[in-house]
């Protein structure tokens, strides 16, 4: 193979690994570029350029998204934010068009989905702080037993798929087929626990990963179905 | 809301979907600050780098490939032929 043939080659896989990269973000990419276009927007608000008509073609392009299950948690305070940002410089009044008024309640209507997430504060050193509210914790105290019996199911079944085994790879291999196909939770729960193990001790646990993410998709299905 | 540092990424980011590789290794070189120690955004800004290199060096070759011909005419006019 000559070097030209050879730096075509190369050329092919490179371009041919970006791609599946962008395929694979292609949803991210999609929500970025959205933000990406609000945050531009929010800087010509802030500059006091006239965005009535770019902000309104912005909502009509993503205003599915507050229907859609799209967007990350922080996806939706940064867009909360840039929106609160434009809004600032964004004044309606009695005399203010129709269009400026429609747009000031769509504002308002990202702003209420900002409702429904967790408090995020700023801490005095400018970084957030998250604040998860939950009620007052409740005396559970079954539950330490419970883990204590499917801990010991756990045991009792990585016994079963060891036999004839040489590797807990091959255990591992056993049990994620059983999630699997019979959509058992302590196959889950022992796959789960064996892959962390491997991955603390320096195995490449990727594949497997893949397979308990599978099993567990395969599991919830099933839970929908009864 | 974007830091620099994000904003440039981001750009990187929809630079390659467009496949265009050189405003994409430009952001990545802006963006690098804020990611230095981030693996995935040294992957794709080595990737795309390494891209780059190898399709100059692809011109490069193409280019010592073309023959020139440069034909002389009478009237002192040039006319140059690839």
């Amino acid at each position: 193979m000559s070097q030209y043939e050879v730096l075509r080659t190369l050329e092919g896989v490179l371009e041919s690994f970006l791609e599946r990269v962008v395929l694979l973000k292609k949803n991210r990419l999609d929500v970025l570029e959205g933000i990406n276009s609000l945050d531009d927007i929010a800087q010509s608000s802030t500059d006091g350029f006239e965005i009535t008509d770019r902000i309104g073609e912005w909502f009509a392009e993503h205003n599915r998204w507050l229907t859609e299950d799209t967007l990350k948690t922080g996806d939706i305070e940064g867009i909360s934010r840039l929106l609160s940002d434009i809004k600032t410089s964004f004044k309606t009044t009695e005399d203010s068009s129709p269009a400026k008024k429609k747009i000031s309640s769509v504002i308002d209507r990202w702003d209420s989905l900002k409702g429904t997430l967790p408090d995020i504060k700023k801490t005095s050193q400018g970084s957030h702080k998250m604040v998860l509210k939950r009620g007052a914790e409740q005396v559970q105290e079954e539950s330490i037993a419970l883990f204590d019996q499917t801990l010991k199911r756990c045991l009792n079944m990585l016994a079963r798929s060891s036999i004839n085994k040489k590797h807990l790879l091959s255990a591992l291999d056993d049990s994620l087929r059983t999630a699997s196909i019979q959509k058992n939770k302590d196959a889950l729960l022992l796959s789960a626990f064996a892959i962390y193990y491997l991955k603390q001790n320096g195995y490449k646990i990727e594949p497997y990963v893949k397979r308990l993410k599978e099993a567990e998709r395969l599991l919830k299905g099933n839970k929908s179905d009864v | 809301m974007f830091n620099p540092s994000e904003k440039a990424y981001c750009l990187a980011l929809l630079a390659l979907k467009r496949k265009d590789y050189r405003t994409a290794s430009d952001h990545f070189d802006r963006a690098a600050s804020g990611f230095k120690t981030d693996r995935e955004f040294n992957l794709y800004r080595e990737t795309t780098r390494l891209l780059l290199a190898v399709k100059r060096e692809i011109a490069v070759l193409e280019k010592e490939d073309k023959l020139e011909i440069e034909e002389a005419f009478p009237n002192g006019q040039e006319t140059e032929l690839r």
